[in-house]
């Protein structure tokens, strides 16, 4: 069974009552939408709203699911509109010292669970969590409409004529905008002397 | 940026999804444009960059619980199966509502609405014909009546009448013919409107007669003996 038919036998279940095929998709897809919001949101605390209230709109719309496109496709279609609403409700925390305080509780925390797992390198951990601070950092930078465009073409491998019809824009505007935050970010990262 | 192509063609460049053959054009151009070919450069480093994100673990959250009441199921579809209790029900109420009923017989299946009348034509004939007999000889008897009580009535009416005058011109022969002929016309307009009254009596007796008949026609069409 392919991943989109298992996808679509979760979706029934779910749609008759499976309180177990809704927690097996929520899981299948929480990592994906904890990242997306994590890059997007810029902190943990409105990572994990901005990861509820998609969801949310998941499961309330689940019945108007069509299987036309993918599951996840449509999900992250979702996640666009939820992210582009939190946006526009509280600004972003996108101060590096802030990110890097909060990627230092994340790395202490993942260092207690790393007992359990002694082929782990703390130092391996840390610098992957410094790494995603930066690249969090840098996000943040960006106008929101610009960090949307990367987010959906780096992270989520978009086609710009996906861009365009997400955020209601001609394909040409998706380029520019996208290179327009390319030049920023690279401006960004020669300002930044650590990476 | 010195080239206008620069932002189309980085895009572009990224772009996976971007065909071979067109791939192949920008790099003849870039090979051309050292502004863009600067630019792409920069991008894919910056590209790179910010692929190296690595997934992080998702935290202990809450997930949220499927609510029942707010997945929206389809509509319940009924089968026909499912609507025939309900129509023989209706049907059975139905016969019984117009007392159908069904027999067999030398011709076949009947079905017959309302209730089986039990008498046929020749006994209805028969019945009405002894009633029509027996109302004339009601009638007749009740002529008799009136005609032996009229006669009666009018020599009563004649004695007395006699009676009268003979008193009324022994007593006065001062009373005139005149008198005498009024008196006369006077009787007789009584004997008229007491022979119309006997009449409108024998009209009405024959008025509830015919009456009669008819009830007895409806009982029997409607099956009562």
């Amino acid at each position: 069974m392919s991943l989109g038919e298992q996808d679509d036998a979760l979706i029934r279940a779910a749609l008759d009552g499976s309180a177990r095929a809704w927690d097996q998709l929520v899981r299948r897809y929480e990592t994906q939408v904890y990242n997306f919001s994590l890059r997007l949101a810029g902190n943990q605390t409105d990572a994990l709203d901005l990861m509820q209230e998609v969801f949310l709109g998941v499961y309330r719309n689940l019945h108007r699911f069509r299987g036309d496109a993918q599951f996840s496709t449509w999900l992250f279609r979702i996640a666009h509109n939820k992210a582009i609403d939190m946006g526009r409700r509280r600004p972003l925390s996108t101060s590096l010292e802030t990110i890097l305080e909060e990627a230092g509780d994340q790395v202490e925390a993942r260092w207690q669970q790393l007992d359990d797992v002694p082929d782990q390198n703390p130092l391996a951990v840390l610098d992957e969590h410094q790494r995603n601070a930066r690249i969090m950092s840098l996000m943040g930078a960006l106008s929101p409409e610009q960090r949307l465009v990367v987010e959906l073409k780096v992270f989520q491998s978009l086609t710009f004529e996906e861009i365009a019809e997400l955020q209601d824009i001609s394909a040409n505007t998706a380029k520019t905008r996208f290179y327009t935050a390319l030049r920023r970010l690279k401006a960004l990262m020669e300002q930044d002397h650590g990476m | 940026m010195a080239c206008e192509r620069t932002a189309t063609l980085v895009a572009d460049y990224l772009d996976e999804a971007l065909p071979l053959h067109q791939r192949h054009a920008l790099d003849h151009h870039t090979q051309q444009c050292p502004d863009c070919a600067l630019a792409l450069q920069d991008a894919r480093q910056t590209h790179a960059h910010l692929l190296r994100w690595q997934h992080q673990a998702v935290p202990q959250w809450r997930r949220p619980a499927l609510p029942k009441q707010e997945v929206q199921r389809p509509p319940l579809r009924w089968a026909w199966w499912q609507w025939a209790p309900l129509a023989a029900s209706c049907m059975l109420a139905l016969a019984v509502v117009l007392n159908v009923q069904i027999s067999t017989g030398s011709q076949g299946l009947a079905i017959r609405f309302g209730a089986a009348s039990t008498l046929d034509t020749a006994q209805l004939e028969a019945r009405l014909a002894a009633f029509e007999t027996q109302q004339q000889a009601a009638l007749q008897t009740l002529s008799q009546a009136l005609m032996q009580q009229q006669s009666a009535d009018n020599a009563r009416l004649m004695e007395a009448m006699v009676d009268s005058v003979i008193e009324q011109v022994g007593a006065s022969t001062a009373l005139s013919l005149e008198q005498v002929i009024a008196y006369f016309e006077s009787q007789r307009q009584q004997d008229l409107q007491l022979l119309q009254a006997g009449y409108q009596q024998l009209a009405d007796s024959d008025y509830a007669t015919i009456r009669s008949v008819e009830q007895l026609a409806m009982l029997v069409q409607g099956g009562q003996p």
